[in-house]
């Protein structure tokens, strides 16, 4: 299929020359996202620049029945900001004004373009503090970000995304233009459906502005470098730091195959026999950070630690997280195919996922590096393969099916953060039962009669 | 041709999406074929073929600055500008050169004399050029045309060739510390003479002989930027072959020394000119850089509030970044101010901001904001390219701040700022006591 001269014409129209993209190089760069195997080619980029213009959009698709694939930044590891349908790429990346920062009731309204990292940049000037961190921040967008319920490292202490949605602006598939929710965290009217929409991935509405809670900024913080011989005693000692009473900022761990690829392309000194380091920190008033980084580290030293400390400085602290979000990049850049999987646990289980995994990777001879948000129970095992050995890739698309068999024993999910989109739909049946996905389907009619958005996300059709 | 990177590079490009909130270009338009991660992607598939390398590729590869932030931020360390070269050189092996590009490369650039002569000409007509102590109007407007109303600085005259004796020595007293061959570059020599001067008085000050040897051409970093790699070896090997015997080259320029210290990879492994070019390149510094490396100390100051812009070439293709601001932070009597976004691109990205003026006035708006944000009287810089750019916003957007390019405050008898000549004048006084005519 391809668009008509004439809906050319009236998308020009609504968004200007310059806010539609229809040359093949340009499509063909939307046509991707952060995952390495999905693509689909769009047969148009339009840039509106306000809801009413989303809304024409929309309205226009909706009465000629062409897929819409809202966009961010497109580094989502799910697929799902990939045309797969063709039709419209609706990106929202020139509706980035921030539009206010309210420093007395700690909010800030934003439109849904703005990067994650260039919010963080203003607030910071306001000494606030926003605390979900998908380590994409450097390029995801609030809207990508409220769209896939991302969080990060901090999930552990300050929870995810949707903990800070207080209101949007969404505009519905038929065109209408909703003010939802509110700017108070305490609010109960009816169903909510800004959280609703948080995680919906663009299949039910395109959000293009959101109200989000902020705190201050903490005034101390305090990064501890723990060492281990074995992965699975540093999930116990994750394990036990919770169970006395700290609840540091963040925790998370590295395999021994992801310290040696940051050691090869950005030495840090970490040590190379470690088989996992635990990164953790501790932030609050100055006093109860010092007691607990003291406490993480003598609990880290119990459970086995070869080595637990503090960091000397803040630049060696910040070093040690730029390792961390290197993490996924040596991943990817050290295999054709990557399965970057998203398992959740409860935190109690961690140690014994870790061991199921490690058989996994035994039982199909492959490579399963391991890293992760300990703290929350979110891990990501990343299967390395390539796509175009038939035989390695089955064994790994066996592996990551077992994988997800394990999480979902242990009463966790197959998603933590990166949300299902292509990549993971076939596996929806296995951790919902028929009735909450049929429940799902009927939703989605609900906001879009005639299927137009983001379709061929989440579900397979029956 | 041998290729010198291969296009498969671009495969270990993972799509995070980093690079894009950092790209100057991206963060005018948003759009995702004008960054690196599009770009990588893009130049796969071209060089497999899947999306057709045509024009409409070439114009996407052009939308780059080269500036090198991509680079910087990228978790998985991918050369993205060096690949966006390999394709644009590829292109030009496949499809040629325009024409225009062909004529500039190879018929003007490529041959300084030639150049020298027709920009000697250009300096006879009135008001095209700068003469000492002569009062100073704009640009020629004229010019302005083929720039798409791009201030071009006027020309010096004398040039710096001619104004600059053929070795200098330190004063008398000043331990003599050894020899260094300055590379001014297309900008210095024909330009900014005033500036090349005072880049050689530093140099002096320092102690050491100075020699501007005869008869270099342009870096050619325009012309291997371009994608016209043929020419831009036939450069290297001609400024190779008359800079090898010197143990240091200096240059105040920082595209120059950029592409100075980049000649090793210019030619393949297996070119004989290979191990030549890589040698030269270890000898080249920056002027900053050298001279703190020297532990130079600059001379006492008028008051006056100073701030510092990064060009890309130094900061993100060198890594230099601290060594301007020690010698300016050294400067007794200035107050120096750092500006927020200092490091920001000024758009100018060679070329980049005469082909796509509007995404490069769109950049040098922004950088315009930050340094009226430090209430400085004078930004400096260290590239003669940033300079024209600066000196180009600070007229269209009325800053009252004059640019000057570093070596305006470390060389020779101080200027005074606050008395200097309007902010888009390309001259300025001899630095030195009434020597050239
Ligand atoms: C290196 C790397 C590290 C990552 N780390 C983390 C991590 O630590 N934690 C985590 O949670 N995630 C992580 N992610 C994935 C994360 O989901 C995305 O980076 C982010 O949420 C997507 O933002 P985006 O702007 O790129 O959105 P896109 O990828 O463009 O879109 C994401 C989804 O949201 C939809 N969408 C986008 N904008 C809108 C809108 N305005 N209205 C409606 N729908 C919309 C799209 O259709 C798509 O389905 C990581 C990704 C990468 C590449
Ligand atoms: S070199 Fe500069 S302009 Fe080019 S893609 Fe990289 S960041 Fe953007
Ligand atoms: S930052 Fe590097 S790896 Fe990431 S998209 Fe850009 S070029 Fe690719």
């Amino acid at each position: 299929m391809s668009l008509s001269a004439s809906t050319l014409g009236k998308l020009r129209h609504i968004v200007g020359a310059k806010g539609l993209l229809t040359t093949q190089v340009d499509l063909a760069a939307y046509s991707f996202d952060g995952t390495s195997n999905w693509k689909g080619m769009p047969e148009a980029v339009v840039f509106p620049t306000t809801a009413e213009q989303v809304s024409q959009i929309l309205k226009l698709a909706t009465e000629q029945g062409i897929p819409v694939t809202p966009r961010g930044a497109g580094s989502n590891l799910s697929g799902g900001s990939v045309p797969v349908l063709g039709g419209i790429v609706l990106c929202t990346t020139r509706m980035n004004k921030i539009i206010e920062i309210d420093t007395a009731n700690f909010t800030v309204t934003t439109e849904v373009g703005v990067v994650l990292n260039d919010l963080n940049r203003e607030l910071a000037r306001h000494k606030l503090f926003f605390p979900p961190d998908p380590q994409s921040f450097l390029a995801a967008t609030i809207g990508g970000c409220v769209s896939e319920n991302a969080g990060g490292p901090y999930a552990v202490k300050y929870g995810v995304f949707k903990h800070y949605i207080l209101g949007m602006t969404a505009v519905l598939p038929t065109g209408a233009i909703l003010a939802l929710g509110g700017t108070t965290v305490k609010n109960v009217t009816g169903y909510d459906l800004p959280q609703l929409l948080c995680g919906s991935e663009g299949t039910l509405a395109v959000i293009t502005q959101v109200t989000l809670h902020l705190l201050p900024l903490p005034p101390a913080r305090q990064t501890v470098l723990a060492v281990f011989n074995e992965v699975i005693t540093a999930g116990q000692a994750v394990h036990r730091v919770l169970a006395e009473g700290i609840l540091p900022a963040k925790i998370e761990l590295m395999d021994n195959w992801v310290i040696r690829r940051i050691e090869e392309v950005a030495p840090l000194g970490l040590p190379l026999e470690a088989e996992a380091i635990i990164l953790f920190e501790l932030d609050g008033i100055p006093a109860a950070v010092e007691r607990e980084t003291e406490g993480v580290i003598n609990i880290c030293r119990q459970e086995g630690a070869m080595e637990a400390r503090a960091a000397y400085d803040v630049k060696e602290a910040e070093n040690f997280w730029t390792a961390r979000r290197a993490g996924f990049s040596a991943i990817f850049g050290n295999s054709p195919t990557v399965f970057a999987e998203d398992v959740t646990v409860p935190p109690s289980r961690l140690p014994e996922v870790i061991g199921r995994i490690q058989k996994i990777a035994e039982k199909y001879d492959l490579t399963i590096v391991i890293l992760g948000h300990a703290g929350d129970g979110n891990l990501h095992p990343c299967v390395l393969t390539d796509e175009k050995n038939a035989e390695h890739y089955g064994r790994a698309e066996k592996a990551v099916h077992d994988i997800f068999s394990a999480a979902l024993e242990m009463g966790g999910s197959i998603s933590g953060e990166h949300g299902i989109g292509l990549e993971k739909k076939q596996f929806l049946k296995q951790a919902m039962p028929p009735e909450a996905i049929d429940l799902l389907r009927g939703i989605k009619k609900v906001f879009d009669p005639s299927g137009i958005l983001n379709p061929g996300k989440i579900w397979e059709e029956a | 041709m041998s290729q010198l990177l291969s296009l498969d590079e671009a495969s270990r490009c993972m799509k995070c999406g980093f690079c894009m909130s950092s790209c100057p270009v991206y963060n005018v338009d948003h759009i995702e074929s004008h960054v690196a991660r599009g770009r990588n992607v893009l130049i796969r598939w071209a060089s497999n073929s899947s999306i057709p390398v045509d024009g409409a590729y070439g114009e996407r590869l052009s939308y780059c600055l080269l500036c090198g932030r991509c680079e910087a931020v990228c978790p998985a360390k991918v050369p993205s500008t060096a690949i966006n070269v390999a394709a644009r050189t590829d292109l030009v092996n496949k499809r040629g050169l325009a024409w225009l590009q062909r004529f500039v490369y190879r018929g003007i650039l490529k041959h300084r004399n030639l150049m020298a002569r027709l920009l000697g000409l250009a300096a006879l007509v009135p008001g095209v050029s700068v003469k000492d102590g002569k009062p100073l109007r704009h640009l020629a407007d004229s010019v302005s045309i083929f720039t798409k109303g791009l201030s071009i600085p006027k020309l010096s005259r004398p040039f710096l060739s001619t104004r600059l004796p053929s070795r200098m020595t330190p004063p008398k007293g000043v331990h003599v510390r050894g020899q260094v061959a300055i590379f001014p570059g297309c900008a210095f020599e024909f330009f900014f003479a005033d500036m090349g001067e005072r880049m050689a008085l530093a140099l002096v000050e320092a102690g050491f002989e100075v020699v501007y040897p005869q008869g270099l051409t342009c870096c050619g970093l325009a012309v291997r930027s371009a994608g016209d790699l043929t020419t831009a070896q036939l450069m290297a090997r001609h400024n190779i072959e008359i800079l090898s015997h010197f143990d240091h080259i200096v240059t105040g320029c920082a595209t120059c020394s950029s592409a100075l210290k980049d000649y090793g990879r210019w030619f393949p492994d297996n070119d004989a000119w290979q191990p030549r070019a890589s040698s030269l390149s270890a000898k080249v510094s920056d002027l900053s850089e050298f001279l703190v490396s020297e532990g130079f100390q600059p001379k006492p100051a008028e008051p006056v509030t100073i701030t510092y812009h990064d060009p890309c070439h130094l900061k993100w293709r060198q890594a230099i970044r601290d060594e301007p601001r020690r010698l300016l932070g050294s400067i007794e009597g200035l107050k120096y101010v750092e500006m927020e976004g200092a490091d920001e691109c000024c758009g100018l990205g060679g070329a980049f901001g005469i082909t796509h003026r509007e995404a490069s006035l769109a950049i040098q708006a922004k950088k315009m904001q930050s340094i009226r944000r430090t209430g400085a009287q004078i930004v400096v810089t260290s590239c003669p390219g940033c300079l024209i750019q600066l000196r180009d916003g600070a007229r269209r957007h009325g800053l009252p701040i004059e640019v000057m390019h570093i070596s305006q405050l470390i060389g020779g008898q101080r200027e005074q700022p606050h008395r200097l000549r309007s902010a888009g004048d390309g001259g300025g006084q001899s630095p030195r006591p009434k020597s050239a005519p």
